[in-house]
């Protein structure tokens, strides 16, 4: 069976393809060549005036696992169906039918109703691993997978401070992408989670770990290299140390040298990007921070864009939380300290448009956007919840998209941070295929989804079509038609098909002989059995919904 | 391990696996299994014991006491979730796959959901949900804590193995990474506790504040006004020396790693979550930014069992919502107990569908009953621990003729 998509206007980086006219043949799921003349096409949809891009890919976004639910259970009062005012109204999408915390199914159905077909979760505890790709499994529509935690894990850090070689943390960090199911591999406030353990309270860059007398920047180098030698795609993705502080672009810019020019990719770098000055001692840090991003080109980040309203922030930086908890709104938070693996924080927090820090946030985050000059090296994220919930991403598009809808966005912020910063002369306004690049292709490359994020043969069906709109937001808020491995599962905005997506993982190869050690260490210091820490296969391709597809070469 | 061709019947053979019988999840317990027979080798845990070696009895489905054909109990049990306009499903006793097959019945029967635990439960989501908390896991406690605080409880009347796994160590085999485990200072506040697994291996006595459960209320909101810094003029609360709870604040204040610990289940006294909000905000106080403070401090909810912590969060991220303790009307009861023959549903004059252990004997004589296995014995499946972090594998262990809650739950759906 054979579908033909005829006429439409084709956005894809990777075929070089900007709005050319040329039409798309899906067979068994995946793009294929144009067929021969004998062939039988079974369905065509006419797309003349159309724009088509591969499906879209979230490569930063809190979707499953024990913090998000946290967030949930914490929170009903955010389940209640709200009548929207201002400014959330104009943040959440017609189609945005709930707030921060979705439950699953809402997840992968207002994900698929804006033409995502992807979404990462990048903050997998490795011993809660078991509950995030539960949640990813009942999550519907949309592929999924995760980036797996390490850096204040015990075993970890008493491999580093004991000069362990590099070979032995390579094979854990191989160990871990098998054992947790995960295609890359995260590091959060480097030694910070496990020191805040040891009543340490701040730990910056060179700063020592209290009890293992090693800094960030060690644990930085140690797992950058270590990723990169086992030669998976997806960089060692860096939540940096100083979350939140004012001040904290120094430490963001001396991250960017720690992996001595091994790829990494800093994570919602706009909240670590924050300078002191001005009467408020908080400032924008942005300028320096996109040139850094420029002139190193071994660094990939992502935005982690706020938007004003109430959501609330679920890290695994309990450490940073911790402090953050003062602002919490509602007043409410949980802080946990989790099996010498890592912690976790969950501060509910409203974004104020006349907040002074909030409204400036705002600004540094759409700064970096604009002054980051290649789109393959920035994706757009709100790092869902922590800055706004996913469903406001047509929004923030058509903020990159049109300057005269940001600038008039910008003129009702706080007058204190419209004087902080420099938005107004940034005139740039992203391009369709600007944003092909920052929410397809250049996502599945990062992440090394080779069949994903283009729409060459042999791609995999995941395909987004749009109706041509000068609003932005409405032309991203509800495409026409989604296919999802070749299969029509969205028509004008609403689901018509339900289907249950993938886990993409990578697993390189590794020495076998780390589970040596690491069954020793499980017994005498862990709570559970070593085997029952690993996640089978079976477990995710249950009931036959799931499945995984390996990405290591 | 499950079982394979190569243990024959007749051959015993033995295996490690995970326990089901309270929140711990020790997944270390070895057992022997002959025919299906199952003998626990390695703890002299009786929850445990009680659960792997219970009998495998009748294991034929009935409607009104009479054996009957599973096809014709799965569509009775249609016919009468047909007629109810609003089923209540509770008891919730199962693992995260069977409450995922029971929640999507009750979604397409307009049904309500309530856990056997729900109770309990309820005292602790109603102080998550007006303050949250600072909280620990299992193997933090084993490794850091170097005080122990157990509030209201004993724990090892909930949870028997607590001492043994997490607090005196063997230094050969299992051991704590930064504090020496036999040096650790137990406490006990509450009345009539068993306070003997709070004995330090060479034999050091734990400190006990003896106060009866209903003084809890008062005496920890004495404790958290002390750590807070209050001076306090009276001279004792509640029959207690202020100066011995002067002494317990102290020791909380110089620990590097402070565990305060309380079960639900026995704070059953009204208000109980203003208690436990009492001990949650103790621990927030302690971890106050303080360049005077030198040590942390975490709260640790214990107890748990019947799958509640499973049910909780499959529920919480299936709907958005956490489960609740509502009295529920309804017009039709639907009683599941996987776990245990023992917990029974309580007396109703609607009409009553149990899905659950084969070994129920039953007060009330159900309309239909419908044996399902057991996870962790007749089926595997997955359960979460009581505190959240570690969810563990369960394993079929049993030779079985018996469905799982799941199939019954989609066959029943497929009728409706």
């Amino acid at each position: 069976m054979i579908t033909h998509l005829k006429n439409g206007r084709i956005y894809c980086p990777v075929m070089g393809a900007d709005g050319v006219v040329q039409d798309i043949y899906i067979r068994n799921g995946k793009i294929i060549a144009k067929p021969a003349s004998h062939e039988k096409i079974s369905q065509t949809f006419d797309l003349a005036g159309k724009i088509v891009m591969a499906g879209a890919i979230d490569m930063h976004s809190h979707i499953g696992g024990g913090k998000v639910n946290i967030a949930r259970m914490m929170l009903p009062e955010f389940q209640e169906t709200k009548n929207y005012s201002e400014p959330e109204a104009h943040i959440c999408t017609p189609n945005c039918s709930h707030h921060a915390t979705p439950n699953t199914s809402d997840t992968g159905f207002r994900y698929i109703e804006m033409g995502y077909t992807a979404a990462f979760e990048p903050a997998i505890l490795p011993i809660n691993a078991r509950q995030a790709h539960l949640e990813m499994a009942d999550t519907p529509m949309i592929d999924k997978g995760g980036y797996a935690m390490l850096g204040n894990d015990d075993y970890f850090l008493r491999l580093l401070s004991s000069n362990a070689d590099q070979k032995a943390i390579n094979d854990y960090v191989a160990w871990t992408l098998h054992a947790t199911q995960a295609i890359g591999i995260k590091v959060v406030n480097p030694g910070g989670i496990s020191a805040f353990k040891f009543n340490q309270r701040r730990l910056d860059l060179d700063e020592n770990h209290s009890h293992y007398q090693i800094s960030p920047r060690q644990i930085l180098k140690s797992l950058s290299r270590a990723v990169h030698d086992l030669g998976i795609a997806k960089p060692l993705h860096v939540h940096c140390n100083n979350l939140g502080a004012a001040g904290n672009f120094e430490t963001t810019l001396n991250t960017m040298g720690a992996s001595d020019g091994v790829p990494m990719h800093l994570t919602h770098i706009q909240f670590h990007s924050y300078g002191t000055e001005g009467d408020k001692k908080f400032s924008s840090a942005a300028a320096q921070i996109s040139e850094a991003l420029n002139r190193n080109k071994h660094i990939t980040a992502d935005v982690g864009q706020i938007l004003f309203g109430q959501t609330v922030t679920a890290s695994g930086d309990s450490m940073m939380q911790h402090l953050n908890a003062k602002l919490a709104n509602p007043k409410k938070s949980v802080i946990m300290d989790i099996e010498c693996d890592a912690g976790c924080g969950v501060v509910p927090f409203k974004y104020r448009d006349q907040n002074y820090v909030n409204a400036l946030q705002w600004a540094i985050g759409l700064e970096i956007f604009l002054s980051v000059e290649d789109p393959w090296r920035i994706f757009l994220t709100t790092d869902h919840p922590n800055g706004a919930p996913f469903t406001s991403y047509p929004h923030l598009i058509r903020l990159l998209m049109d300057k005269s809808f940001r600038n008039d966005a910008f003129a009702k912020l706080n007058l204190d941070a419209q004087a902080m910063s420099n938005l107004t002369s940034l005139n740039r306004e992203y391009s369709l295929y600007e944003i092909a690049i920052m929410t397809r292709a250049g996502a599945a490359k990062l992440i090394g989804l080779n069949d994903r994020g283009h729409l060459g043969a042999g791609a995999a069906a995941d395909i987004t079509i749009y109706t041509d709109q000068s609003d932005r937001e409405a032309m991203f808020a509800k495409p026409d038609y989604v296919f999802k491995d070749g299969e029509l599962v969205v028509k004008d905005g609403k689901v018509v098909k339900v289907v249950w997506g993938k886990t993409h993982t990578a697993k390189p190869a590794f020495d076998i002989g780390v589970e040596q050690g690491l069954k020793q260490y499980f017994d005498k210091y862990h709570t559970i059995q070593l085997d029952n820490f690993k996640i089978s296969n079976d477990e995710i391709a249950e009931d036959g919904r799931g499945g995984i597809i390996n990405h290591t070469n | 391990m499950e079982i394979t061709q190569d243990n024959a019947p007749n051959n015993p053979s033995t295996t490690i696996v995970t326990c089901p019988a309270c929140g711990l999840l020790c997944d270390n317990v070895s057992v022997e299994i002959k025919q299906s027979r199952i003998r626990v080798l390695n703890t002299a845990c009786p929850k445990s014991i009680q659960f792997f070696e219970q009998a495998l009895s009748d294991d034929s489905p009935k409607i009104n006491g009479e054996s009957t054909t599973l096809k014709q109990a799965i569509s009775h049990a249609a016919s009468l979730l047909k007629a109810s306009k609003n089923p209540l499903f509770a008891g919730l006793s199962t693992d995260v796959q069977g409450f995922r097959a029971i929640y999507n019945l009750a979604n397409k029967t307009n049904g309500n959901l309530q856990h056997i635990n729900a109770q309990s439960m309820a005292r602790n989501m109603a102080v998550l949900q007006s303050s949250g908390w600072q909280t620990t896991t299992l193997t933090e406690v084993k490794n850091r804590a170097d005080v122990i605080v157990c509030i209201g409880t004993d724990i090892i009347s909930h949870n028997t193995r607590f001492f043994e796994r997490f607090v005196w160590l063997n230094n050969q085999k299992s051991d704590a990474m930064f504090t020496d485990s036999g040096k650790r200072e137990v406490i006990y506040i509450g009345e009539n506790l068993n306070t003997k697994a709070g004995i330090s291996p060479d034999g050091r006595q734990p400190e006990s504040v003896n106060c009866s459960k209903s003084d809890l209320p008062e005496i920890l909101a004495v404790l958290r006004a002390l750590i807070m810094g209050k001076n306090l003029k009276a001279q004792n609360v509640a029959g207690i020396q202020i100066s011995d709870l002067i002494a317990v604040a102290d020791k909380l204040r110089q620990a590097k790693y402070a565990v305060l610990a309380w079960i639900a289940k026995d704070l059953d006294f009204p208000h109980a979550a203003l208690t436990i909000q009492s001990i949650t905000e103790t621990v927030t106080l302690l971890n106050q930014n303080d360049s005077n403070r030198t040590g942390r401090a975490a709260g640790l909810s214990l107890g748990g069992s019947d799958g509640d912590t499973s049910a909780n969060n499959a529920s919480t991220w299936l709907s958005g919502f956490s489960l609740n303790n509502d009295n529920i009307e309804h017009d039709a009861l639907v009683w599941i107990n996987s776990f245990n023959a023992k917990k029974l549903p309580e007396k109703t004059k609607h009409p009553l569908i149990v899905l659950g252990n084969a070994n129920t004997k039953f007060e009330q004589t159900p309309d239909v009953f419908i044996p399902v296995t057991t996870p962790g014995l007749d089926c595997s499946g997955t359960l979460f621990r009581v505190d959240s972090a570690v969810i563990l594998p369960l394993k079929k262990i049993r030779e079985n003729n018996l469905p799982t809650l799941s199939e019954i739950a989609r066959q029943i759906e497929g009728l409706l």
